[in-house]
């Protein structure tokens, strides 16, 4: 956890950061910040009273979703002077991912230092690739820090957003018969936020107990029990090792092995996190070369290059190194290219493997069994608890509830054959709606949050501009939207994703909606500036 | 073109799993097992359930080599169909008081050699060579066998594991001679110096002096055993028509190579093959333990009779 001198530090940081927002744009927005500031001020006894009035009232800004994204979005605004936005939250906790993946060894691939928001650093990170725990605290942190509660609704589920021409108003109706009204929306529920078990036959058949990596049952007595683990992606690779040395037996049931390569995890000193404190300037340029360091992997997992064979020969002897039998060897060799898939990075993994109360088992699962699970060998593995570390439902082919824009025209419908966006940020009939990680926004080599900064910029100046100049309608030009596409997926098609494995990042099809085929810092380019011709700007009436 | 729709055979496949718990193995019948059967079924039931282990050995190297998804993951499914098959015979020599408590039956010297070259350098042959032997040896060994098998033996118990064995057989049969036709389909003569090219490689010189006496000696397995080898011939003829019928199937020189070395395998007048093939029979049967592979590798022991574990 942080300590109270980091907490002032954080907020420090973040006032000192604030009128470092520079970029020429911003510069615009800066001046229309005044207006919407005076707005802002008019408002706020207002939400002194009950929340029941504020209601009827349509805000600036909703926003859906108090994970990384909403929180960031937040502070954005804030930053730039718009107070008045609501944040909608299902849960009754802020933190998203980091709330919902509480399962033991969950942590982050990428480094803290990184993985984190450039506006409001954290120098006290205790190791190079912290845990869930501290990462949720740092995301708690942003909220006591920026005084966000005061915008977040608990217990809010939106099941519909709609957009409204005549008011130019988003609508979006939450579960209960509440309706909350504001001229732009903001996407940010994350998409991997649906836990999903996996379609195996008898699945409601299995007696003993059903856990799943993103819904952990933190009162479950492992100790004694006779575990498996479906799954072998990013959460199981964590889960394993913590979970083989408490456990009778633990059996890790893989359908696909993963590259494996080592995690350069180490404890922070002291003395470093003293020196990040005092001098900021350090940890920003720490963060600078994290951020190339893994802006140069981009040329091993993204596209096919020398490198790529450099990054699988790590990966190879890695596995060598930590794997004497041949034979399960061969089974953890992946048989695709390096990037195809998410890379995982663990040094605990594969010995926790071949503990002897642990075995890789990797047949085809046939059906769940009341007592276990039954593998196509003819095998029935029984075991007390299973625990699914299958991952999430990605909605590549639809939005998580109904989005209706311009004509009625429903948005599920539209990507029902693959999501497309403008800049992954947009999409053309649906104005003033803005996402976070939005289609074509996914990195496969560097933080995601660094893609998130750059899409919140992006959509706090478009927000500024909708607010500043009183637009009914921002709206991106459906040919605009078209061509960007176009080229994304020529790129894509020239990436390892689209290299022939199979992943969550493509649809059944193999249609990529979900990476953007670049460098972070290519990403970063395309977003730092709206091209206000790209978009129909409809003033509001009167 | 007999071609078959593969991914409604993947389809086919998942839905049709079954597992040894579906069957009782300790239910009345194992005592119709006669006590002059008994020695000769136990070594006969020994090679069968190898011959499926290798078998399996073999589709897990052409899941790897699988020229698309849905092949691979069938290949996958196989793999692990004909441990199952394996195993279930395993489970049957069980019931039949064959087991020396729970070890695995000793693998005949010719069976060592083949386990020991799948180990090393199956994963190395092209799909061709293995999609070609593998229907080769299903409806030979893994065929012939199981039908002599149910002749002799009035085990219930048998009769219900075969029943679901050979149900598997067919959809691996049926995928093996798509994929026979598949690799024919196109330029002969590419194909042709391409296996010729594959023929020289030395590992599969190797695997081919590990492959040529094992049939030999199933056969003689099967003499032993009171049965004609006739049948097996039969067989072996069967897979020279069934990969045949088509243009495709006839223009893939594996098939070729294969049928016409079956040809040679059912000619016993043929002494220029047979006499040197019997004695390289004699000959591994000689070797003695010491210089045979020692190593086992470690899918070999992931065999097991035991329905749940």
């Amino acid at each position: 956890m942080m300590s109270e001198q980091d907490k002032s530090q954080l907020t420090e940081e973040a006032v000192a950061n604030k009128p470092t927002a520079k970029k020429a744009t911003v510069k615009k927005a800066a001046t229309r910040r005044k207006t919407v500031a005076k707005k802002a001020v008019v408002k706020k006894p207002a939400r002194k009273k009950s929340v029941a009035r504020r209601v009827d009232k349509p805000a600036s800004v909703l926003i859906v979703g108090a994970g990384f994204a909403g929180l960031g979005m937040a502070i954005r605004l804030k930053q730039a002077g718009i107070e008045d936005f609501v944040i909608l939250e299902r849960a009754n906790q802020v933190g998203g991912t980091w709330r919902d993946n509480t399962y033991p060894g969950a942590a982050c691939d990428i480094p803290s230092n990184l993985y984190s928001y450039s506006f409001a650093p954290n120098p006290g990170w205790s190791r190079s690739f912290s845990g869930s725990d501290e990462i949720l605290g740092y995301i708690h942190h942003l909220v006591s820090a920026f005084g966000l509660s005061r915008h977040i609704r608990f217990n809010q589920n939106v099941s519909a957003l709609t957009f409204d021409e005549q008011a130019g108003l988003w609508l979006a109706a939450v579960e209960g018969g509440r309706t909350v009204q504001a001229r732009a929306a903001v996407m940010a529920q994350g998409p991997l936020s649906n836990a999903a078990f996996p379609d195996i036959d008898g699945l409601d058949t299995f007696q003993g107990k059903k856990i799943h990596s993103a819904r952990w049952d933190h009162d479950y007595d492992f100790s004694g029990q006779r575990v498996a683990v479906i799954g072998t992606g990013a959460s199981a690779v964590q889960i394993v090792p913590e979970l083989a040395g408490r456990v009778k037996s633990l059996k890790v049931f893989q359908r696909t092995p993963a590259w494996v390569i080592p995690r350069p995890d180490f404890k922070t000193p002291r003395w470093n996190q003293r020196l990040f404190a005092k001098v900021p300037a350090s940890q920003k340029a720490v963060r600078k070369a994290l951020f190339w360091t893994h802006e140069t992997m981009a040329l091993a997992v993204i596209w096919n290059s020398p490198l790529t064979r450099l990054a699988e020969r790590l990966a190879l002897g890695h596995l060598r190194n930590q794997v004497k039998d041949d034979w399960m060897r061969r089974q953890l060799t992946p048989d695709f290219r390096i990037g195809c898939k998410r890379v995982l990075v663990s040094n605990d993994y594969y010995p926790a493997l071949q503990r002897d109360n642990a075995q890789l088992i990797t047949w085809p699962i046939a059906r769940l069994a009341p007592n276990g699970i039954r593998t196509s060998d003819g095998v029935e593995h029984q075991c007390d608890c299973i625990v699914f570390a299958t991952g999430f439902d990605v909605p590549k082919a639809g939005t998580p509830f109904p989005i209706r824009g311009l004509q009625g025209r429903e948005l599920g419908e539209e990507w029902a054959t693959g999501a497309q966006a403008y800049k992954s940020i947009n999409v053309a009939g649906y104005p003033n709606l803005f996402f976070t990680f939005g289609p074509n926004s996914g990195p496969g080599h560097n933080s995601a949050l660094v893609y998130m900064e750059s899409q919140l910029d992006y959509a706090v100046r478009a927000i500024g501009r909708i607010l500043g100049d009183n637009l009914k309608m921002l709206d991106v030009k459906e040919d605009v939207q078209a061509r960007y596409n176009r080229h994304i997926q020529k790129r894509l098609a020239k990436t390892n994703w689209n290299s022939g494995c199979k992943s969550w990042y493509l649809t059944e099809d193999g249609f990529n909606a979900t990476m953007y085929p670049g460098f972070a810092s290519q990403y970063q380019r395309q977003m730092a500036d709206v091209n206000w011709a790209d978009y129909q700007q409809i003033p509001a009436s009167g | 073109m007999a071609s078959i729709d593969l991914d409604k055979m993947l389809a086919k496949i998942k839905s049709s799993q079954w597992a040894l718990a579906d069957i009782d193995w300790d239910a009345p019948g194992a005592e119709k097992i006669t006590a002059e059967q008994w020695p000769k079924l136990k070594a006969f039931m020994a090679d069968l359930m190898w011959i499926e282990h290798v078998g399996a050995r073999g589709f897990a190297a052409m899941a790897k080599k699988a020229p698309n998804d849905t092949l691979k993951q069938i290949y996958t499914y196989f793999h692990a169909e004909e441990q199952r098959h394996a195993n279930a015979e395993m489970a049957l020599m069980k019931r039949w008081g064959m087991l020396d408590g729970d070890r695995l039956p000793k693998p005949n010297k010719n069976l060592r050699l083949v386990i020991e070259w799948l180990d090393r350098y199956s994963d190395d042959m092209p799909l061709e060579v293995l999609g070609s032997v593998i229907p080769m040896l299903e409806i030979a060994l893994d065929g012939a066998l199981c039908t002599f098998l149910l002749e002799t033996v009035d085990d219930p118990v048998c009769h219900q594991a075969f029943a679901r064995i050979n149900d598997d057989e067919s959809r691996h049969l049926g995928v093996g001679f798509h994929v026979l036709e598949m690799q024919g389909h196109g330029d002969t003569y590419i194909k042709v110096l391409k296996a010729i090219g594959t023929l020289m490689d030395p590992r599969l010189i190797l695997g081919i002096a590990s492959y040529v006496p094992l049939l030999n000696r199933m056969r003689d397995n099967i003499i032993d055993m009171g049965l004609g080898e006739e049948r097996l011939y039969a067989a072996m003829k069967k897979f020279e028509r069934i990969g045949g019928r088509t243009a495709d199937g006839r223009r893939n020189p594996w098939y070729q190579i294969i049928s016409r070395h079956g040809r040679l395998v059912v000619n016993r007048d043929h002494r220029l093959y047979h006499a040197p093939v019997d004695a390289m029979v004699r000959l591994t049967n000689r070797i003695p333990d010491r210089v045979m592979p020692s190593r086992v590798p470690t899918w070999v022991k992931g065999i097991t009779y035991k329905p749940v574990v």
